[in-house]
């Protein structure tokens, strides 16, 4: 009995590591991505596949996007202005990069000075056009000047291109990008994975929950659908199809979240291109398309149907999915009436690099072929989509997913691949960029839909939606994603 | 000389064609969401403005001092990152190319030796849809059953040499299979039919008349003279084994040669692609240099001038 008794305290040692927090196991989570980022300078590209990684998760920006879209404090505690046009951000105190110094609004002026800077080749130049003036007051204080009132100043704070880092981690933001956020690089193994590891003196007491998070590059759908039945991955974000849900659904390892996002998936018609110039086509094309049934036939019923440009996260969305109903009489009828009573040809340019755009336009032709349009689908690999569809505007029919959030100015743009242009869209859409006032401004975007829905320049079909998969218990992740982001900070495994 | 010749024409070559191809490289890393005035600055910033013989031959100048440029998406000298991916798509290569002879030379062979018996009926039938099966199926198939259902081995991605050989050759296993095994229908195939033609020749009828044991006439009479023509369908295999990887790794998830490749192309990232093709390339020609030297050991009576 002596024995047991010399051995109790260290018994109770032992059980006493055990329960403490330094002995918990260490939360690490596995993710696919489909590609690997063409490198992760958030300032260089405007990749998805680099966001998936960095933003948010090792890089932050002075205000954030929640996961309900709504833009809240972040690396700035809190903002002020009194007239719209001069903002000042007071930031938050101890913030420290990854390098161990801390977050000085010299900072701050130095990324947007170089984003606006020409010479940087920055891909969103035009996100920080507005601003004039860039003071630092102290170090925790900065102020922005606008030209003009800009309502989507703040948002533009938001989005990836404008990430906060170290200036003197300029030169390295390609490979080994530091910043504020949640997590810190560890290791990227090209064309392999990439680790991050916890940083354990982030700025949000509590966060990150998970110690680990490795991305492994898996292009083929079905070998990541193998790979999480093998337990090797321990969640998909985005490498899964519409079609793999029903299955996954059923297998009580997985937890399918299917949520909304900004990718507003249209099949565009060049507008300067006969015989879509004439309003009338365009209109019996929409009212060619039955967009349920696509959502059906393409992407497997997932995904709402769109009636306009503005998608459902967006405050000002409205819903117009019913405004030009699937009407294939009334489309014949108006296709008689601009001279084609016997349809045409056309060639639709799809890039087989995004699976849904070929399916679509696979249950797009046999629905047009109906009111007499007869669909060749060409498909041209996703460099070749750029230079002459996207560029050129050499093209009849294309369809793609727009991702990005607040993308309505590309139909103000008559450069822009739809080349459509409308002096009164425009018009309207200028106003709404300087008016802040959220009711007048609403009010502006509800009618630049009606005047879209009326010109009909694109086929607005369905928001693809966001499909990820995870293994059971794996919580915390966005469901919807209001902006292309891919949060990991709250992320954990249930205990 | 040959060898030079062949170099500098495939290099011409693939430099003239990723450049006459549509696609832009800077469009590609601004992609479709950026402006277009930022892509055009990128451009320049690439030296991509500059007329094409211009940049071929400073590409050629640098190449042959042993600098393949820096990659447009990674930011890292074109060599360090096909040297990265040699330690996958090397031993991947060699292991299928095993694999394909360790399976194709004796089933070929039993074959020839059961003609129009049952086993050969067999052997062919089986080889036939070895041929008709695409690798990357295969490849799938594989994980389905090993990895998925049995779960012995990881379903994809490289553990790496570091942690030591075996868990380095388990995360090449499958793909090696999936590559070598499907490879060696044609294989089978040529050297049935190799055997075939050497068993029906004379002086192995006399061999047999003399009595000299079925192992020898097999082994010493027949398989040497049939080689030649095994070994030429094998050089051919081999380079096809590496056009195999390009699939085989993005199935697997490997990070090697092949995936570099495809990336590379889909990116538009030039230095890149000129890299891996001369790369693979030289390879190439260095396995058909191979094959001829072999045939001097294997027939005595061919010479090189």
């Amino acid at each position: 009995m002596r024995h047991f008794g010399t051995l109790r305290p260290l018994a109770a040692l032992a059980l006493g590591l055990l329960v403490s927090p330094a002995a918990a196991p260490a939360q690490n989570l596995v993710v696919q991505s489909a590609t690997e980022p063409p490198g992760l300078d958030l300032t260089a590209t405007p990749a998805s596949a680099t966001a998936m990684v960095v933003f948010y998760n090792v890089q932050e920006s002075l205000v954030k996007v929640d996961r309900h879209g709504k833009i809240v404090p972040w690396l700035a505690e809190r903002w002020h202005t009194s007239d719209n046009k001069n903002y000042t951000f007071f930031l938050k105190r101890g913030v420290r990069f990854h390098n161990g110094r801390e977050l000085r609004a010299a900072d701050v002026k130095f990324v947007i000075d170089r984003a606006m800077n020409p010479e940087t080749k920055h891909p969103y130049p035009d996100y920080y056009a507005a601003i004039s003036d860039i003071i630092v007051k102290d170090d925790y204080t900065i102020t922005f000047t606008l030209k003009g009132t800009t309502a989507n100043f703040l948002l533009n704070l938001a989005r990836q291109g404008s990430v906060v880092y170290p200036r003197e981690s300029v030169d390295t933001l390609k490979s080994e990008p530091i910043g504020t956020g949640p997590f810190k690089l560890a290791e990227w193994v090209r064309g392999d994975r990439i680790v991050l590891v916890r940083n354990p003196d982030y700025h949000v007491k509590g966060l990150p929950k998970l110690d680990r998070v490795t991305y492994r590059f898996i292009p083929d759908p079905n070998a990541a659908l193998a790979a999480l039945k093998a337990g090797d991955i321990d969640a998909a974000m985005f490498g899964l199809g519409p079609e793999h849900v029903p299955e996954l659904q059923k297998d009580p390892r997985f937890q399918v979240i299917i949520g909304e996002t900004t990718n507003d998936v249209i099949m565009s018609m060049n507008n300067s291109r006969k015989p879509y110039s004439d309003v009338r086509v365009r209109r019996a094309i929409t009212h060619g398309i039955n967009k349920p049934e696509v959502v059906k036939g393409a992407m497997f019923g997932l995904g709402s149907v769109l009636g306009t440009n503005v998608d459902p996260l967006n405050p000002y969305f409205v819903d117009m999915s019913g405004a030009m109903p699937y009407d294939p009489g009334k489309a014949k009828k108006l296709l008689a009436e601009a001279g084609y009573p016997n349809g045409f040809e056309a060639v639709l340019r799809v890039a087989p690099q995004y699976y849904y755009t070929v399916r679509t336009g696979e249950v797009l032709a046999a629905q047009l072929q109906k009111i007499g349009v007869r669909i060749k689908i060409e498909q041209v690999e996703w460099g070749q989509w750029l230079s002459r569809v996207w560029k050129d505007a050499e093209y009849d029919l294309t369809i793609i997913g727009h991702a990005e959030a607040w993308d309505i100015a590309n139909y103000a743009n008559p450069k822009y691949y739809f080349r459509y242009d409308s002096a009164d869209f425009q018009k309207l859409f200028t106003e709404s960029e300087i008016t802040v006032d959220d009711k007048a401004r609403r009010e502006l975007y509800v009618r630049m839909q009606k005047k879209l829905v009326e010109d009909a320049p694109v086929v607005w079909l369905y928001i693809h939606p966001r499909l990820a998969v995870t293994k059971k218990g794996v919580q915390g992740i966005w469901k919807d994603l209001p902006l292309p982001a891919f949060d990991l900070s709250e992320v954990a495994w249930a205990k | 000389m040959a060898f030079v010749a062949t170099l500098f024409f495939v290099s011409g070559l693939v430099f003239v064609v990723v450049r006459v191809l549509p696609g832009d490289p800077a469009l590609v890393i601004i992609g479709p969401e950026g402006s277009p005035e930022a892509a055009a600055r990128l451009r320049e910033a690439l030296g991509l403005n500059r007329p094409i013989p211009l940049q071929y031959v400073e590409w050629l100048t640098n190449a042959l001092q042993g600098d393949l440029g820096v990659s447009l998406q990674y930011d890292l000298p074109v060599g360090r990152l096909i040297a990265s991916r040699l330690p996958v798509t090397l031993p991947l290569t060699l292991m299928a190319a095993l694999l394909m002879a360790a399976t194709a030379l004796p089933v070929g062979l039993y074959a020839a030796r059961r003609h129009r018996r049952a086993g050969d009926y067999l052997a062919m039938a089986v080889s036939q849809i070895g041929v008709a099966i695409p690798g990357f199926w295969a490849g799938l198939l594989l994980i389905l059953l090993f990895s998925v259902h049995l779960g012995w081995v990881q379903s994809g991605g490289f553990a790496g040499w570091s942690a030591g050989l075996w868990p380095g050759v388990r995360s090449l296993l499958l793909p090696a299979v999936a590559l070598g095994f499907f490879q060696a229908a044609v294989l089978v195939r040529a050297t049935r039919s190799s055997v075939l033609d050497v068993l029906r020749e004379d002086y192995v009828r006399t061999a047999r008349a003399k009595g000299v044991s079925e192992l020898s006439v097999i082994g010493k009479h027949t398989l040497r003279n049939a080689l030649i023509p095994i070994v030429t369908v094998a050089g051919v295999q081999l380079g096809q084994l590496m056009a195999g990887t390009i699939i085989l790794e993005s199935v697997f998830a490997l990070p090697g040669l092949g995936r570099l490749a495809l990336g590379a192309i889909t990116a538009r990232d030039l230095p890149v692609v000129q890299g891996v093709t001369l790369f693979v390339a030289s390879t190439i020609v260095l396995i058909n240099f191979a094959v001829d030297l072999l045939y001097i050991v294997l027939d005595p009576r061919i010479r090189y001038e």
